[in-house]
């Protein structure tokens, strides 16, 4: 079923390039990936290689089609158990008997990313297919954005295409009003999104609604129908601003929602940040982030707070936070950085030295390590392992 | 950055009886400014960066111009690395936007960014000349005239003004006196302005559509021992370009 379903994507895309010999391209990148952690005194290897393909044509001024396949394949230890990272009196809590289901696999896999049309007319744009969805001004963390969560380490890493229809509405040259329809089983379930942009001075705004079911887990029971952890799937109604502009030569952005839950406590996230370049070219970032969600105190943390934490579903498990960032180009191809993100509800940090180098037109590596300096228990507890990666990526 | 002036268009707008007076350093950074905003162009041109060690980076972008440079639309092409990268300058480069394809979003960029190197390159957006940069952030003193690059120059000292936080304590120009284009530009340090840090050279200069353009641009960086050369492969100017283009959604095109 898969070479048949594959063999009709191939014969899909050979047609749309016939279509429009001249304005399809084919691009792309390689990327091969060593992450390493120590875990209770043994350092454990993931290798992962990635190729991704692109593909867009543009039929003609009107018409856009653009599409990506990602074929990833992982090795060395491709199952990590979770309840290693954990704290002793959290892991308490796992049921008995179901210790083997808190493992983290990582299978070989290919899938279409994304796969969208883009229709231009004179006054909007519809975009229908799975495409990606970028809401917010943070750089860390998106209050605003329901449909992602970045990776604490690796913020500025793609994210993934979600199957919607979206609507963009230039009014003037100044705002743009869009609306976005992400389809589920019923119109009830499906994600609603309604967003109006626009400048006003120097500063971006924007005010955001949505709608969409919040797919988390108890992590605590399992459901042996659908052989996964128990789904508490539950509505979400978020009404949010960002901004972004400058403020006495700083440039600064903010973003804010707050959520509306059907079957769990209201809560708010909040992002404020500042960045600058110094004249010798060092630039920093920083970034707060507070979440309701989270929580004042490490001992509150229980097991589904953990898992969904890691299982991405939630953005944080600790209420307050600050990212902070500086990159200098240590040569005209090398950039060096340093990113410290501190718990500042349980008085944890990691640090994560970074490394850019330019390895030729394109050719990039990128590396950081990371150090997790809190006691156990803690959001970056030394446990939840130090290590690092590298990565290095070759664009065709 | 990407005024178009920074492939080097150079417009000369001659006016009559220009060489009967005697010209103040104010008049000829007036007309170098004049010269580089023109009223709209376009230009796709090729970026060769020279490292310490000798390696080669290339990059190859287009760019849009409009209103005498007070909007800017700049696009890579190549490397494949950064294709559909973009930048959009608007209000003279006061409000800047990037755009990143990879992940399909668009960041808001206070104007220090305009510090950052282009591309790892020896440019700085702010050395694009970004608006009136020029007028605005320095006073011009007029030097003895001098011969530069076997052209007769004008020389000016460009000091930077007190309440300006552009990077450079000073610059040194030299002007042709036929058609105003900065031959070369030296580049002081920030707190030292007896430090030279760089140095701009204007060449092969031709006109097109009536306007002289200098087709070569090379940055040496003295404190790297780095170069980056600009090189324009096509130049149209006073072209139509719809406003649109100017927008978010004209970035993501």
């Amino acid at each position: 079923m898969k070479k048949w379903l594959s063999a009709l994507v191939f014969f899909s895309l050979s047609l749309s390039a016939n279509a429009a010999q001249d304005s399809v391209e084919l691009f792309g990148y390689f990327e091969s990936q060593a992450m390493g952690a120590d875990i209770k005194n043994e350092f454990l290897l993931l290798y992962s290689n990635k190729l991704r393909v692109d593909l867009k044509s543009s039929l003609s001024e009107k018409v856009t089609f653009a599409a990506n396949f990602d074929y990833i394949t992982f090795h060395g230890k491709t199952e990590w158990n979770i309840l290693d990272f954990l704290p002793s009196d959290v892991t308490a809590e796992v049921p008995a008997g179901m210790e083997s289901f808190y493992v983290l696999p990582f299978s070989d896999r290919h899938f279409l990313d994304n796969a969208y049309i883009k229709l231009s007319f004179k006054y909007f744009d519809l975009t229908v297919g799975k495409q990606q969805i970028s809401l917010g001004t943070g750089y860390v963390w998106n209050p605003t954005d329901v449909f992602n969560i970045k990776e604490l380490f690796d913020p500025t890493y793609e994210q993934p295409g979600h199957n919607a229809l979206r609507l963009d509405v230039p009014l003037g040259s100044m705002y743009t009003l869009t609306t976005l329809f992400s389809p589920e089983d019923t119109w009830k379930n499906s994600a609603k999104l309604i967003q109006l942009r626009g400048r006003i001075s120097h500063f971006d705004y924007s005010l955001t609604g949505i709608e969409k079911v919040w797919r988390f887990h108890d992590y605590t029971r399992f459901d042996f129908v659908n052989m996964n952890f128990l789904e508490l799937p539950g509505k979400r109604q978020l009404l949010g601003a960002s901004t972004a502009g400058e403020l006495l030569g700083l440039g600064v952005w903010a973003e804010y929602a707050y959520n509306w839950m059907e079957n769990s406590e209201d809560f708010y996230e909040l992002v404020v940040g500042t960045d600058y370049t110094f004249n010798f070219q060092t630039y920093m970032m920083i970034e707060y982030y507070r979440n309701t969600l989270g929580k004042t105190d490490y001992e509150q943390y229980n097991l589904n707070d953990w898992m969904r934490m890691i299982a991405l579903e939630q953005k944080a498990i600790s209420r307050d936070q600050i990212y902070v960032f500086i990159q200098h180009p240590a040569t005209d191809l090398l950039s060096v950085g340093i990113s410290t993100i501190y718990s500042i509800s349980d008085n944890s940090f990691a640090l994560v030295p970074t490394l850019n180098y330019s390895f030729s037109d394109n050719v990039e590596i990128f590396a950081y390590l990371n150090f997790n300096l809190g006691k156990e228990g803690k959001v970056f507890a030394k446990n939840m392992g130090n290590g690092g990666m590298i990565r290095a990526r070759v664009y065709f | 950055m990407n005024k178009i002036m920074i492939s080097g268009l150079i417009v000369l707008l001659l006016s009559p009886g220009l060489y009967l007076q005697e010209l103040t350093g104010e008049d000829i950074v007036q007309k170098v400014n004049d010269l580089f905003n023109v009223e709209s162009g376009y230009a796709k041109a090729k970026m060769t960066i020279v490292t310490t060690s000798g390696q080669k980076r290339t990059f190859i972008y287009e760019s849009w111009s409009k209103n005498k440079g007070e909007k800017n639309l700049v696009r890579y092409l190549e490397p494949r690395r950064v294709k559909g990268q973009a930048t959009l300058m608007l209000n003279n480069a006061d409000d800047i936007w990037m755009y990143f394809p990879r992940t399909q979003r668009v960041r808001k960029l206070a104007s220090h960014a305009k510090k950052q190197k282009m591309q790892g390159s020896d440019f700085s957006y702010e050395d694009m000349g970004s608006g009136d940069a020029f007028i605005n952030d320095f006073s011009p003193k007029r030097l003895k005239d001098e011969k530069m690059e076997g052209y007769d120059c004008y020389k000016l000292e460009l000091t930077r003004k007190p309440d300006s936080d552009v990077t450079y304590s000073r610059l040194i120009m030299w002007v042709i006196k036929e058609n105003f284009v900065p031959v070369v530009i030296d580049y002081y340090d920030e707190d030292d302005p007896t430090l030279q840090e760089k140095r701009l050279v204007e060449s092969d200069i031709r006109v097109i559509d009536n306007i002289p353009t200098a087709m070569k641009v090379v940055m040496y960086n003295k404190n790297d021992n780095t170069q980056t050369e600009l090189e324009l492969l096509e130049v149209k100017y006073n072209i139509t370009l719809a406003d649109s283009m100017f927008t978010e959604r004209g970035l993501k095109k």
